[in-house]
C-alpha cells in the first residue's frame, strides 16, 4: 500500500499510483469513479468524498417539463461512453475580479457554474491577478473579490484552480490588468532596469525581468520576496478552501505565465499568421551583468558585452540575417553554443526559483503546483528553431532543449501546463509531442490548454483521451464560450471525454448490455496496452 | 427530435411490480406511465388515465384499511405517554402554473393597429419594449413615440419603455388575464416593435428563441429567427434570462393561429405589408407551496411493534418510497411483512405506498408498522409528475424506539432521545432547505452512481439535465453578451462597432456605390437619358448610391472644369432630363450623389492684365475670390489652405461671401434637382474644415471626397508601408470632422502593387489590419479600384488588368463602402460582381464590420470578415479553418474565393 503518498506531492510516488488505479475495471465499481489524479490528492479524498457522501440523496429524479427542442441532441448525451480520462476544468473570464472587491459579470457566471457542473466539468480556473491583489501598495492584499468568487464556484459544486498571474493582461496592445502601480513606478525609473529589454531599448513591461529576482529592486524588497509573501497571502487567505476545494495552483512563470522570454514583444496582438522569430531579450542591465559575468568566467569577456549582433529583427525572416541561417549559422558557433545556454539556463533557473518556492508552500496542503511553458513552434522548420531560441529554450535541430526544463518540474514536483493542444499545425503537434516525451522521460504530469475557442476541437478530443494528460483547462468562459455557434460543440466534446455513469441498476436492461460491451471493449484495449 | 411525446421510454424492468396483485400492478404501472410523461402531456394526451386512477384507487383503499393495518385519522399528539416522537417537517415545493404568452396584432380601424401583449399566468408583469425604426438599420431599440406609450409607461434609459400589464375587464379561458395594448399607426415611421416581458416577482425575463420578441411593420425587417408572427414553427434557444430554474417555457406546444391577414401598401417608400396575427407561447411558471408532513411513532398496542404514521397536507396522490434501517448508517432494508395496502417492493430496497387521501379536506395520511428490531424509518414522498420531495437534500429519517427498550419508561427515554436529534435536523431544516430545482439536477448528475439514488434515470434524466445546461448556457450567454463594457470578448473595435445612425460621412452603414459615368460619357450628348434606362437595373444590381458627372457648365466637356455653376446643362443632358434622371433613381430607391468641383472655377472675363479671373453668371465674383499663391491667376484673395490645381483659378475658400455663396449653392442643388450629396473633386486644394462647413449647411446623405496623392516609394518600389499616405486621407477626414468620407487610394495602391508582383503580404499592415484607409477609419474609406480618371479612356492608373476580380473581391468583402466603377458594372464581370453585391448584403456587411486578417503571403492573402465572410484572393492555397462556423463556397473566380458561414 503506498500510505505513505497521501499527503505527500511527490510526482514519481504519484505517477505510479494513477498508472495502477488506469488500468482498473471502470463500471460497476463505484470507487473508480473518481479520476486518477485524485490519487495524488490523496489527503483531500477523504473530505471529498464526506462531501460527496452528504449529497447522497435519495431523491433526484426530477424531470423538467420543459418540451422544447434541445439543442443537445439526446446523441451527445449516448456518445458519452468513454471511460474517465482527463479532468476537465474551464477558465473562468480574465476580469472575473478587476478591482479587488467584486466580482464581475457575477450573475452569468453563476449560471455558467451550474452549466458546468451539470456537464459533469470537475472544476474551473480563476486567474488571480498581482496588479488586482497587490495593486494599492506592497503588502496591501485585496482577495475579498476573488473569495468571493470562490464561494459562488464552491456552491456550484466545483473545484478550484488558482493562477497567480505575476505578469499584466494586455488586449490589442491595451494594458488591461497592467502590474501592480507601485511596481509600475519602480520601473518608470529608467535606473531601476527591472524589465525585460531588447536590443533597441525597448522593455516589456507585462512582467519582470528575470534577472531581478534576487536583488531587492521593489522598495528594498527582492521580487521573489514579494511573490512569497503574495503565495503566502494567497495561503492564508484561502487557508478554508485550500486542500479541499483548491486542489491546483499554477505559477505565473513570466510573460501571459509562461516560462519564456517575451521574445516577441510588441508582436503578440499581430494577426498575421506569422511573423519574425522575435529578439532575444537579454538587454536590461541586469540581464547584461549576467551575461558579462558568464563570458568572463569561460574566458571571452568580449562574448559578454550583448546579444548575437547577427539576429534578425521582430519583423524579419530568420533567414535574413546570420544567425539563425541553416548551414553555418552562428547559433553553430561555440559563441553561439555559450550564448544559447546561458540564456536557456537562466530562464530554467528563474522557473526553479518559483516552482521551488510555490512547492515550499503548497507542498504540504495537498495542492498540486503547476506551471505554464510555451508552445513555440513557427519556425521550427528552419534548424535552428529561432522562435525557441529567442523564448529560452534552447531547442534545435540537433539538441532538446525541453529536457532540462522537465528535469526542473520533475525536481519540484509540479506539472507542466501545455497551451496550444488545439493548434492544427504539423510542427506544433511535433513539437507538443516532444515535449510530452519529454515530460513522459521525467515522469512529470501534463495538462492541456487550448489557445483559441475556435480552435480544432477534434484534435482536443484525441489529446484528452491520451494517456499522459492529466486535465485539460479549457479556455475560457464568456458570451463565445456560451453562444449557440460554440456551446453545443463544448458539450459534445465534453461527452466524448468523460461522462458522468449511472448506478448499474439505473440501466435499463440494453442499456446494461451495451455498457457491458463497451467495458469489454475498453478492458481489451487496455489489454493491449499494457502488452504493447 | 425525440421528445417525451415521440420517444416513449421502456418500463424499466426493475419497476416491473413483483408481489403485488395484478390489478395494484395495473394501477401502478399506469402510474407509471403518468410519471414518465409531462402534467401537461398527461393532461393533454390521455385525461383518462390521469382522471380515472384516483377514482380505480379508492375502492381498494378502503378495502385494504378495513383489512389491514392502515389506520386513518385517530392519530394523537405528542401528549401520547405511547407516542415515541412526534414532529412536523415542513415540506417546501413548487407548484407549475400553466399558461401563456399571447401577441395580438389587429387592425382597429383604417391605419390603426393595436399591438396585444398579454399572460394568462399570475404574476406581476412588466412589458419592456422599444421600437426600431425604418430608417435605421443599426440600432434595434429606440424609445418609442410618446403617443404610442399607454399610461402607466416608465422610459428606460433612452431605448425602452416598461409598461405593466393591466387586468382587462373581459377574461380569457376564464383564467386569470394580464395584457397591455399598444396602438401602432401603419403609416409611421417605426419598423418593428420589440419586447420582452418579465415577471416583476421572479425577475425573469421571457424572450423569443433567445432574443427579443419581434413584431415587424415592414416586410425588410432582418429576420433573425425572433420574429413573431412567421408563419413557421417555434423551438430552439428558448432562453429566457433571471431566474430560469422555475421558469418553464413549452414552445414546443406553441399554436399558431393566424386570425386575419390584410394587406396594406401605402403611399412610403417602404413596401409595407402589414398582417395581423395571433400567437401564443406556452409557458409553466412554478410558484413556491409550502406544505408539511407529520411523523408520530409510537408503540403498537401489543408493543411488539412500532407504529410510525404519516399525515401530510399534500394534495393529490402522495407516494411514500420507504424503508427502514437497522443502525445510523441509514442503509435502505426493506421491513417484513405486513406492510399497508397500495405498497410494492421497489427494486428489493425499498417500497412503495400511495398515502391514503383523508376523509375530510386535502391531505392523505398512512400507518407504517415496523418491527422492533429496526432504529429508523427512512422515506421520501413522491408527487404525481415526478417530483420528489425530501428534507433537505437528504432522506426523511425518523429515528424508532429500539427493541431493547421493552419497557414504557425507557421508551420514552429513547423517545427523548430521538426528540433531541431531531432538534438537530429541524436547525438544519430551516436553515439548510431551499427547494432547488438545479441542486437536486445537480445532485443528481454529481451522485448519479450513488447506491441511494436508485430512480430510473437514464435517458429520460439526461436529457432533463441537458435541457437544464442549455438554458442556464442561454442565460450566461445573454448576460455575458449585454454585460456593460468588458473585454472579455471580442475586443471592442477602435470605433463604434455598430452603425447607429445616418451621417453624411457614412450614409447607413449598408451603401455600395456605383460610379454612374467614364470618361466618355458626355460624348453622346444625351448621358442622362442612357442612365435612366439602367437605374432599375442597377437597383437590382444592389446598389443604394449613384454618383453622376459633374452637372455644371464647363470649359471642358467632361465637367471637371466648371464655370458658370447655376447653369446645369451640360454634354451630359439637359437640366431636366437631369431631375428626370434624379427622380427615376429616387424612384428605385437609390440616392443620388452630385460631382461638385469647389477647388477651382474657370473664369468668363479677364482682369485688367489680361488674366482669366473674373467669374459671370449668378456668382460673378472677382478676382478676391481666388487664391493669392497662383500667379497664373492673379488672384487677390488669401493664400490657398491647400495645394493647387494649375489648370484654372484656385478658389479661396477663406472668404466669407465665397463660403456663403457655395453653401447656397449646395442647398439650391439639393433642393432644385435632388442631389441627396455630394462627391467632392479634388478636396487637396483646399482645407477639409470648409468641407465640414458646406456639409453642415448642405445636410447631404452621403459625402465622399477625393484626396488623392501619391504613394510612398523607395527607389521606384512601392513601400509596405502606406502609413504617411494614409494619414494624409485620414488627416483630411478628420478636418472636415468625420462628416465625409474620401477614396480609399491607399488601398487601391497597395491591391495594385500585391497583384501585379504577386505579393499579397502586403495587403496586411505592420499590425496585422488591412493596410489602407479602411484598416484605420474603416467606416470613412469609400474603396474603390477604378474611376474616370485612373482607368476609362484616361489610364491614368489603371488597376492590374484581368485582376479586377480580385479587387472586387477584397472590396466588397471588406469594411469600409465600396465603390464600383461604371465600366466594370456593364462588363462581363457583372455577373460575378452581382453575386459579391448579394453576399455582401445577404451578411449584413457594413461600412464597420470587422475583418481579421488569416493569411497574408506571398502568393496569398485570406481574411474572415464579422465572422460570416471568409474570403481569399491570389493564386495561393487557403481554406478557411473549421471552426465554430461551417464554411461553404458562396463565390469561386479567378484566383479569388468567398465563403460564407453556415
Amino acid at each position: 500500500m503506498e500510505v505513505s503518498v497521501v499527503g505527500n506531492s511527490q510526482a514519481k510516488a504519484g505517477l505510479a499510483t494513477s498508472r495502477a488505479v488506469l488500468f482498473r475495471p471502470r463500471i460497476g465499481d463505484s470507487s473508480t469513479f473518481s479520476s486518477k489524479s485524485r490519487v495524488f490528492t490523496g489527503q483531500s479524498q477523504g473530505s471529498k468524498r464526506g462531501k460527496g457522501g452528504r449529497r447522497l440523496s435519495s431523491t433526484p429524479v426530477r424531470v423538467e417539463e420543459v418540451l422544447r427542442r434541445s439543442l443537445l441532441s439526446p446523441s451527445d448525451v449516448e456518445s458519452f461512453r468513454q471511460p474517465d480520462k482527463v479532468r476537465l476544468w474551464v477558465g473562468l473570464p480574465v476580469d472575473s475580479v478587476t478591482d479587488g472587491k467584486c466580482v464581475n459579470h457575477a450573475r452569468a457566471i453563476v449560471a455558467g457554474l451550474k452549466a458546468l457542473k451539470l456537464l459533469g466539468i470537475d472544476g474551473v480556473e480563476i486567474p488571480a491577478w498581482w496588479g488586482v491583489v497587490e495593486k494599492e501598495g506592497r503588502g496591501k492584499y485585496e482577495w475579498s473579490g476573488y473569495l468571493a468568487l470562490a464561494e459562488m464556484v464552491c456552491e456550484a459544486g466545483l473545484e478550484l484552480h488558482v493562477t497567480l498571474c505575476f505578469h499584466g493582461y494586455r488586449k490589442q496592445q491595451q494594458p488591461v490588468i497592467p502590474l501592480p502601480d507601485w511596481v509600475m513606478r519602480v520601473g518608470e525609473d529608467d535606473s531601476s532596469s527591472i524589465f525585460f529589454t531588447d536590443r533597441s531599448g525597448r522593455q516589456y513591461k507585462d512582467c519582470l525581468s528575470l534577472a531581478v529576482d534576487e536583488l531587492p529592486v521593489l522598495d528594498g524588497r527582492t521580487p521573489m520576496e514579494v511573490y512569497r509573501d503574495f503565495c503566502e497571502s494567497f495561503k492564508s487567505s484561502f487557508s478554508a478552501y485550500i486542500g479541499s476545494s483548491i486542489m491546483g495552483v499554477s505559477m505565473g512563470l513570466g510573460p501571459d505565465g509562461e516560462l519564456r522570454y517575451p521574445s516577441l514583444q510588441g508582436c503578440e496582438s499581430s494577426q498575421v499568421e506569422r511573423v519574425g522569430a522575435g529578439e532575444f531579450q537579454c538587454y536590461d542591465r541586469n540581464m547584461l551583468k549576467l551575461l558579462k559575468e558568464a563570458a568572463e568566467a569561460c574566458g571571452n569577456p568580449l562574448w559578454g558585452l550583448g546579444g548575437p549582433h547577427d539576429a534578425s529583427g521582430y519583423d524579419k525572416s530568420p533567414s535574413s540575417n546570420r544567425f539563425f541561417k541553416d548551414k553555418g549559422g552562428s547559433w553553430e558557433s561555440l559563441y553561439g553554443e555559450f550564448f544559447l545556454t546561458w540564456y536557456s539556463n537562466q530562464l530554467i533557473r528563474h522557473g526553479d526559483r518559483l516552482l521551488s518556492l510555490a512547492s515550499s508552500i503548497f507542498g504540504d496542503s495537498g495542492v498540486t503546483v503547476s506551471g505554464k511553458i510555451p508552445l513555440a513552434y513557427s519556425w521550427n522548420e528552419i534548424d535552428s528553431h529561432p522562435l525557441e531560441l529567442t523564448a529560452g529554450y534552447y531547442s534545435t535541430v540537433n539538441r532538446d532543449g525541453y529536457e532540462e526544463m522537465a528535469k526542473m518540474f520533475a525536481k519540484n514536483s509540479c506539472m507542466v501546463m501545455l497551451p496550444g493542444m488545439d493548434i492544427r499545425d504539423d510542427s506544433a503537434r511535433q513539437l507538443l509531442g516532444q515535449i510530452r516525451a519529454a515530460c513522459r522521460k521525467h515522469q512529470v504530469r501534463v495538462s492541456g490548454e487550448n489557445s483559441l475557442l475556435e480552435g480544432d476541437i477534434e484534435q482536443v478530443k484525441d489529446v484528452c483521451t491520451a494517456d499522459d494528460i492529466d486535465s485539460f483547462f479549457y479556455q475560457r468562459m464568456g458570451a463565445c464560450f456560451f453562444s449557440p455557434e460554440h456551446f453545443p460543440q463544448f458539450t459534445a466534446f465534453v461527452g466524448s471525454t468523460k461522462r458522468p455513469r449511472p448506478h448499474p441498476d439505473d440501466i435499463p436492461k440494453e442499456e446494461e448490455e451495451r455498457a457491458e460491451e463497451s467495458l469489454a471493449l475498453t478492458s481489451d484495449s487496455i489489454l493491449q496496452m499494457q502488452t504493447a | 427530435m425525440p421528445t417525451l411525446s415521440t420517444d416513449p421510454l421502456p418500463l424499466p424492468p426493475t419497476l416491473r411490480p413483483s408481489s403485488a396483485s395484478s390489478s395494484s400492478a395495473l394501477h401502478s404501472s399506469l402510474s407509471f406511465l403518468l410519471r414518465r410523461s409531462s402534467p401537461w402531456l398527461s393532461r393533454r394526451r390521455c385525461p383518462a388515465v390521469a382522471c380515472s386512477a384516483p377514482r380505480s384507487v379508492a375502492p381498494r383503499a378502503s378495502r385494504g384499511s378495513s383489512s389491514s393495518s392502515v389506520i386513518v385519522g385517530d392519530l394523537e399528539p405528542a401528549a401520547d405517554p405511547g407516542v415515541a416522537f412526534d414532529k412536523t417537517f415542513p415540506i417546501q415545493h413548487s407548484a407549475k402554473v400553466e399558461g401563456k404568452i399571447f401577441v395580438r396584432f389587429d387592425q382597429q380601424n383604417g391605419e390603426n393597429w393595436v399591438l396585444t401583449v398579454g399572460c394568462t399566468v399570475p404574476g406581476t408583469w412588466i412589458l419592456h419594449w422599444g421600437v426600431s425604426y425604418v430608417d435605421d438599420v443599426g440600432s434595434e431599440w429606440d424609445q418609442p413615440p410618446t403617443e404610442m406609450r399607454p399610461p402607466g409607461s416608465i422610459p428606460i434609459k433612452d431605448y425602452a419603455i416598461e409598461t405593466p400589464l393591466e387586468k382587462p375587464s373581459t377574461m380569457m379561458d376564464g383564467a386569470d388575464c394580464y395584457e397591455v395594448n399598444i396602438c401602432v399607426q401603419s403609416n409611421s415611421s417605426i419598423a418593428a416593435i420589440n419586447f420582452v416581458l418579465k415577471d416583476e416577482e421572479t425577475g425573469a425575463w421571457y424572450q423569443h428563441r433567445g432574443r427579443d420578441f419581434k413584431v415587424p411593420l415592414v416586410n425588410c425587417v432582418p429576420d433573425d429567427g425572433n420574429v413573431v408572427g412567421a408563419n413557421r414553427g417555434i423551438g430552439l434557444w428558448t432562453g429566457a434570462l433571471g431566474q430560469l430554474s422555475n421558469i418553464l417555457l413549452k414552445t414546443e406546444a406553441t399554436q399558431e393561429k393566424p386570425e386575419s391577414s390584410s394587406c396594406l401598401s401605402s403611399e412610403s417608400e417602404e413596401v409595407r405589408c402589414i398582417e395581423g396575427f395571433y400567437e401564443e407561447i406556452l409557458l409553466v411558471k412554478e410558484v413556491p407551496i409550502q406544505n408539511s408532513v407529520n411523523v408520530s411513532v409510537r408503540n403498537s398496542p401489543d408493543d411488539t411493534k412500532t407504529l410510525v404514521s404519516l399525515e401530510t397536507d399534500l394534495p393529490g396522490d402522495v407516494i411514500v418510497h420507504w424503508g427502514v434501517c437497522r443502525d445510523d448508517s441509514k442503509t435502505w432494508e426493506i421491513p417484513s411483512a405486513p406492510q399497508p395496502a397500495e405498497t410494492i417492493a421497489f427494486k428489493n430496497k425499498a417500497l412503495r405506498t400511495l398515502l391514503q387521501p383523508k376523509q375530510q379536506g386535502n391531505g392523505a395520511s398512512g400507518l407504517f408498522t415496523v418491527d422492533k428490531e429496526y432504529a429508523g424509518f427512512l422515506f421520501v414522498l413522491k408527487l404525481k409528475g415526478d417530483s420528489w420531495l425530501n428534507c433537505m437534500g437528504n432522506d426523511f429519517y425518523v429515528p424508532l424506539p429500539s427493541s431493547a427498550t421493552d419497557n414504557q419508561g425507557e421508551a420514552r427515554s429513547e423517545g427523548s432521545q430521538g426528540h433531541g436529534m431531531m432538534e438537530d435536523h429541524k436547525e438544519v431544516s430551516t436553515t439548510v432547505y431551499t427547494d432547488e430545482i438545479i441542486k437536486e439536477i445537480r445532485n443528481l448528475a454529481s451522485d448519479i452512481s450513488s447506491e441511494k439514488s436508485r430512480n430510473a434515470k437514464t435517458k429520460e434524466a439526461q436529457e432533463s439535465i441537458l435541457q437544464e445546461i442549455e438554458k442556464l448556457a442561454a442565460e450566461a450567454y445573454s448576460i455575458f453578451r449585454s454585460a456593460a463594457p468588458t473585454f472579455t470578448d471580442e475586443a471592442p473595435a477602435p470605433e463604434e462597432s455598430i452603425p447607429s445612425n445616418i451621417s453624411s460621412g457614412t450614409g447607413t452603414g449598408y451603401e455600395i456605390l456605383c460610379q454612374g459615368f467614364n470618361w466618355e460619357s458626355h460624348k453622346s450628348g444625351r448621358w442622362y437619358m442612357e442612365l435612366e434606362g439602367r437605374a432599375s437595373e442597377l437597383s437590382a444590381l444592389g446598389f443604394t448610391i449613384i454618383w453622376l458627372p459633374p452637372p455644371t457648365d464647363s470649359v471642358s466637356p467632361e465637367g471637371y472644369m466648371p464655370r458658370d455653376l447655376y447653369n446645369l446643362n451640360s454634354r451630359y443632358g439637359t437640366v431636366d432630363q437631369l431631375k428626370v434622371l434624379v427622380k427615376k433613381f429616387h424612384e428605385v430607391n437609390i440616392k443620388v450623389l452630385g460631382d461638385v468641383v469647389l477647388n477651382h472655377r474657370c473664369a468668363q472675363y479677364k482682369n485688367s492684365n489680361g488674366v482669366w479671373n473674373i467669374f459671370g453668371g449668378k456668382l460673378n465674383w472677382d478676382d478676391r475670390a481666388v487664391v493669392a499663391d497662383d500667379p497664373h491667376f492673379q488672384g487677390r484673395g488669401n493664400k490657398s489652405s491647400g495645394d493647387n490645381f494649375h489648370a484654372a483659378p484656385n478658389i479661396d475658400h477663406s472668404q466669407d461671401f465665397v463660403r456663403k455663396d457655395i453653401k447656397e449653392w449646395l442647398c439650391w442643388l439639393r433642393d432644385e434637382i435632388g442631389y441627396d450629396g455630394w462627391r467632392l473633386d479634388f478636396v487637396r486644394g483646399f482645407w477639409g474644415g470648409y468641407v465640414k462647413d458646406y456639409l453642415d449647411a448642405s445636410e447631404p446623405y452621403f459625402a465622399v471626397g477625393e484626396y488623392w496623392d501619391s504613394l510612398s516609394y523607395t527607389y521606384g518600389e512601392v513601400d509596405h508601408n502606406q502609413d504617411a499616405h494614409r494619414q494624409r486621407i485620414i488627416d483630411w477626414i478628420n478636418a472636415t470632422n468625420g462628416t465625409a468620407g474620401a477614396f480609399d487610394v491607399t488601398t487601391k495602391g497597395v491591391l495594385h502593387a500585391a497583384l501585379e508582383r504577386c505579393e499579397y503580404w502586403r495587403l496586411s499592415d505592420q499590425k496585422g489590419k488591412p493596410p489602407g484607409v479602411v484598416g484605420w477609419w474603416p467606416s470613412r474609406a469609400v474603396t474603390f479600384i477604378e474611376n474616370h480618371d485612373t482607368g476609362s479612356t484616361q489610364g491614368h492608373w489603371r488597376f492590374p488588368s484581368g485582376k479586377e476580380m480580385q479587387g472586387y473581391a477584397y472590396i466588397l468583402t471588406h469594411p469600409g463602402t465600396p465603390a464600383v466603377f461604371y465600366d466594370h458594372i456593364f462588363s462581363h464581370y457583372q455577373s460575378e460582381i452581382s453575386s459579391l453585391i448579394s453576399l455582401r448584403n445577404r451578411n449584413r456587411i457594413h461600412c464597420r464590420s470587422t475583418v481579421k486578417i488569416v493569411k497574408a503571403e506571398r502568393d496569398v492573402y485570406a481574411a474572415i470578415v464579422d465572422e460570416k465572410v471568409a474570403v481569399k484572393i491570389g493564386p495561393g492555397h487557403f481554406e478557411p479553418a473549421v471552426g465554430h462556423q461551417r464554411w461553404s463556397v458562396a463565390i469561386e473566380g479567378n484566383d479569388y474565393k468567398v465563403w460564407q458561414a453556415s
